[in-house]
């Protein structure tokens, strides 16, 4: 197997990467040069060809979501979607980090597309040193003339960074939306969808930072060298993300075909965990997706393989490893703890349903569980989320499905950590019901 | 007029409107706490969700989609069928009532809102008889917000219709949501309270018991009380409200629904203005001062006594001597027959329009916006039957006069009998109108409070408060709009109506209905009057 040649990760490690002077001898902003002397119907087209998925964690297609936008608008808003908040997930921070010239051209490229006249890139408010990255890149790229006022065949775009405030939420399309417009991070109820009524009522297109900065590349060598890379449902180049006890916790990049163990153990990947430890447990696509046993590592890192292991999917393909030393029900308190703050508070079933999960999953790690809050959890996991219709964005599903799988896969673990929790603490339970 | 199956039955809405107010037209029971008809759709209480017949998105064949969907999200379409009778819908909404409770302190006993709480309601209907929630509950603080609320959001169900309210129909955006997850509350922002003359509303858009109105606090369990519809007599805009009642005194104001007039709302001043209804300073009984012992006649004398004094006086000083002041307060029927009975005995009486009360600028709402798209109006013209009075005037025909112009006249001694009609909330006898009452050898007076008139006053009739009282008020867009007794007189006794019926000489029982009859062979207005709504638009 020959080795695979980075695209996305080219310029990782390349001294001064984030100038743009060293991104311009590498050949940025070549593929920008060839986009703007095109239609921006024919680019649409291209990316569709490309069956570029959308890398924010849902997998849809980007040039389809561009086609929804209404022929007869009259101005276009692009956001990039930089509010990288998923658990283990890194991989648009390296990015911005290595290369923040790659997205602002796949930015342009997205934007000249969709004929956007303005794009925000939406950052996580804890994206201190990647703000100043990217805002220095921006400056760069106005005055190089690739931003601003006529960049070529008469097409203006401008860019705006725009800071979080510290929630999760906001990586929701809508959310994010409605934080921009400098209101409270709730998702928005959909239709309108973003694409006919979106920022500031405007029709809106909403994109990752790793999905844009594919552009370029597709741009640059064409849509079946991109279809060419990984599976069929899922080509193109992908970023990984390996966190816990591996032996090269980091983002990775490579085809959709590898597995979760290669991942793991692969020496260009994770390099094998840390000597003495075993897999445990692993949640392969950001917690949201839900948890692998260390029997159910042979799943493929794409975005179809990750249902039939009873996940929600690929999500952010960030992996992160619970090895052996650690008790699910310590995992399980963490993760419920996570949702049950991150829930915005809007829907009913999420906003009491997250907070009442955590509530037991506290209890269970303490000490003081019952055998009944584990179908209590699992009963409440299938009362709330966006796929039965019970909230209005996906939150809810990204909360339930680690709990889910968790109480699944590691019940007699968790059986027995109640069965055998000391005497005594009780008195974390208020009222005894049985 | 869309066609559309709910339950297996078919129904024809209204167009535009949502699957949720479709079903509670037609009197289907769907619970809901977000949905409210005068505000912007959330779809975030979750409770409303249906089931609805979609195509199959690849073989296009209609049928049931496996998601539930908001039924106050989605709009009727002519033939679309739903349905709320499943297994699945139930499910949600049994679901829901469980999370709801989680947190709730269920301190119903001490709850204003217990008896009229939708979370009692549902839960009823809904919920499960135990919570299976056995850890600390999440207890967010009780809060002042404001000179006349409370906010509990211990009680809240996160519903943000009263944050909707500030925002679309005051415009004043006071109250927010802070925090997220089952910590999120709804607050005000540090130091700006809620005080817009409009923020009553949130107390009454609250489904349960999280916002409450300081001035009912603690007064009386709701189901103790008994609603009056009645017209606020506040200002000419002439609010639909329910005067909540028990044992003889009003405990609060309510609006109803009025299309055109007040919607759903009606603004504090009028919610709290009703204090002087129980005033202990009012006047209560009638007096009569003949030389100079005043005495208090039985009820049964008074439309005598009225009558002798003034058909003596005509007798003595003539039929142009008499002037009869109509108030803006009285009822349509009540100046009826007052005008009646003066012109019956004095043909050639001058009748008068009592002064109307004008306090500053109309407000409108939301805050900042013209006539035309004003959503609520506080007008300033203070009360609530001026155009009524009009109308009773110009079907009287003769002499009628303006006030100003009457104290003029009344100055200049064109006049030495007169029937002053009061009935003003507030002190309405200026100087120059009390130094009158020296003028007239015979003087009725009919008002709520001791004044310079009555003390002067040969005869003195208790003026009754509006909500001791029945008739009609019309508003200032010309609405003819009827409002019921609530509580007895205070002190017992007659109301103006009652009295005013048999000093015109009629028999019997005094009955709106007939009076309104009679009135309505001259005045067609009056014909077939209906308090509004017919039926209610909307279930809470």
């Amino acid at each position: 197997m020959a080795a695979y040649e980075p695209v996305l990760l080219r310029n990782r490690g390349v001294e001064g990467s984030t100038s743009l002077k060293v991104y311009e001898s590498r050949g940025g902003y070549q593929s920008f040069k060839k986009a703007i002397k095109m239609t921006p119907d024919e680019l649409i087209e291209e990316v569709k060809a490309a069956n570029l998925r959308g890398r924010g964690g849902a997998g849809f297609p980007c040039g389809v979501k561009w086609s929804f936008l209404p022929k007869d608008r009259k101005r276009t808003l692009l956001c990039v979607n930089a509010d990288e908040s998923e658990p283990p997930t890194f991989c648009n921070r390296v990015l911005m980090e290595h290369d923040p010239h790659q997205l602002i051209e796949g930015t342009i490229i997205a934007g000249y597309a969709t004929q956007a006249q303005i794009a925000y890139i939406y950052l996580r408010v804890e994206f201190h040193e990647q703000f100043h990255i990217l805002q220095k890149a921006v400056d760069e790229a106005y005055a190089a003339g690739y931003l601003g006022k006529d960049i070529g065949n008469g097409y203006k775009l401008d860019i705006y960074l725009h800071r979080g405030a510290g929630a999760y939420v906001c990586g929701e399309e809508t959310g994010l939306i409605e934080s921009i417009e400098g209101k409270r991070g709730e998702p928005r109820i959909k239709p309108p969808f973003p694409a006919i009524e979106g920022l500031f009522r405007m029709p809106t297109v909403v994109n990752n930072v790793e999905t844009l900065s594919n552009l370029p590349h597709i741009i640059e060598r064409g849509a079946a060298w991109f279809t060419g890379i990984g599976p069929g449902h899922s080509s193109g180049p992908k970023l990984f993300c390996v966190s816990g006890p591996v032996k090269k916790p980091g983002c990775y990049e490579g085809p959709m075909d590898i597995t979760v163990r290669e991942l793991i153990d692969r020496d260009d990947f994770g390099g094998g965990m840390v000597s003495g430890k075993k897999v445990k447990a692993v949640f392969p696509g950001g917690v949201s997706m839900g948890v692998l046993t260390a029997d159910e590592l042979g799943m493929k890192m794409d975005f179809d393989d990750p249902r039939n292991y009873g996940l929600l999917g690929l999500g952010t393909a960030a992996a992160v490893v619970v090895d052996e030393s650690v008790e699910m029900r310590m995992v399980l308190r963490n993760l419920a703890r996570f949702y049950g703050t991150e829930s915005c508070g809007q829907c009913t079933q999420c906003r009491e349903g997250t907070g009442w999960m955590h509530k037991i999953a506290t209890r269970i790690a303490e000490g003081a569980g019952r055998l009944e809050d584990l179908d209590i959890l699992l009963e409440t996991a299938r009362n709330m989320g966006m796929m039965p219709g019970l909230s209005i964005c996906g939150l809810p599903d990204g909360a339930t499905y680690p709990i889910e799988t968790i109480v699944k896969k590691f019940r007699s673990e968790l059986e027995e950590s109640i069965a055998s929790q000391p005497q005594g603490r009780s008195d974390l339970v208020l009222s005894v019901l049985n | 007029m869309a066609k559309i199956i709910i339950d297996n039955e078919a129904f024809e809405c209204r167009d535009g409107i949502s699957v949720l107010q479709a079903a509670l037209d037609v009197g289907k029971q769907v619970p809901h706490y977000c949905y409210h008809p005068g505000l912007s759709v959330v779809a975030s209480c979750r409770l409303c969700l249906m089931e609805m017949k979609m195509p199959h998105p690849k073989t296009r064949e209609m049928g049931w989609a496996p998601k539930l969907m908001p039924s106050c999200q989605t709009p009727v379409r002519d033939g679309m069928e739903v349905r709320f009778n499943t297994e699945k819908v139930e499910d949600n909404q049994k679901n829901c009532m469980e999370f709801f409770l989680l947190n709730h302190p269920l301190d119903c006993p001490v709850c204003d809102q217990a008896g009229e709480c939708h979370l009692q309601d549902y839960s009823f209907e809904h919920g499960r008889s135990e919570s299976r929630m056995v850890d600390q509950k999440t207890k967010n603080p009780k809060k002042d917000i404001g000179p006349d609320t409370l906010l509990y959001s211990d009680r809240c169900v996160l519903c943000t219709r009263c944050v909707r309210f500030t925002e679309e129909i005051t415009g004043t955006s006071e109250l927010g949501l802070v925090n997220r997850g089952s910590r999120a509350e709804i607050d005000v922002f540090p130091g700006v309270p809620l005080d817009n003359p409009l923020q009553g509303n949130v107390v009454d858009l609250c489904p349960v018991g999280c916002l409450l109105d300081k001035n009912f606090l603690f007064k009386r369990r709701v189901w103790e009380l008994e609603g009056a519809d009645s017209i606020c007599p506040g200002c000419a805009t002439g609010c639909a409200i329910r005067v909540d009642h028990a044992d003889e005194k009003v405990y609060r104001l309510k609006p109803r629904f009025n299309p055109g007039v007040n919607d759903w709302w009606m603004c504090d001043e009028g919610r709290f203005g009703y204090e002087y209804v129980h005033d202990a300073k009012r006047v209560t009984t009638p007096v009569v001062r003949r030389g100079k012992d005043p005495h208090t006649p039985v009820w049964h004398e008074v439309a005598e006594i009225c009558r002798f004094r003034l058909t003596e006086h005509v007798r003595e000083h003539g039929a142009a001597s008499v002037v009869a002041v109509l108030s803006p307060f009285m009822s349509c029927e009540e100046a009826w027959l007052l005008a009646r009975f003066v012109r019956e005995v004095a043909p050639e009486s001058a009748l008068v329009m009592g002064p109307v009360p004008i306090e500053g600028e109309p407000q409108r709402f939301p805050t900042g916006v013209g006539e035309a798209d004003a959503k609520f109006t506080i007008l300033s013209e203070k009360c609530p039957n001026r155009r009524g009075i009009e109308m009773i005037l110009e079907a009287a025909g003769g002499e009628v006069l303006s006030f100003e112009t009457f104290v003029e006249r009344a100055g200049a001694g064109d006049f030495s009998g007169a029937w002053i009609a009061g009935g003003y909330p507030k002190p309405w006898v200026e100087k120059n109108v009390g130094k009158l009452a020296a003028k007239f050898s015979l003087l009725v007076v009919q008002d709520l409070f001791e004044n310079e008139l009555t003390t002067a006053a040969a005869v003195v009739l208790p003026a009754r408060a509006w909500v001791e009282r029945e008739g009609c008020f019309v508003n200032a867009g010309g609405k003819v709009q009827p409002f019921n007794r609530a509580i007895r007189s205070a002190g017992g006794g007659w109301h103006d109506g009652q009295y005013l019926h048999a000093v015109a000489g009629f028999d019997g029982l005094y009955n709106v209905g007939r009076v309104r009859e009679l009135m309505a062979a001259t005045m067609p207005a009056f014909e077939n009057v209906q308090s509004a709504p017919l039926k209610p638009a909307h279930a809470h």
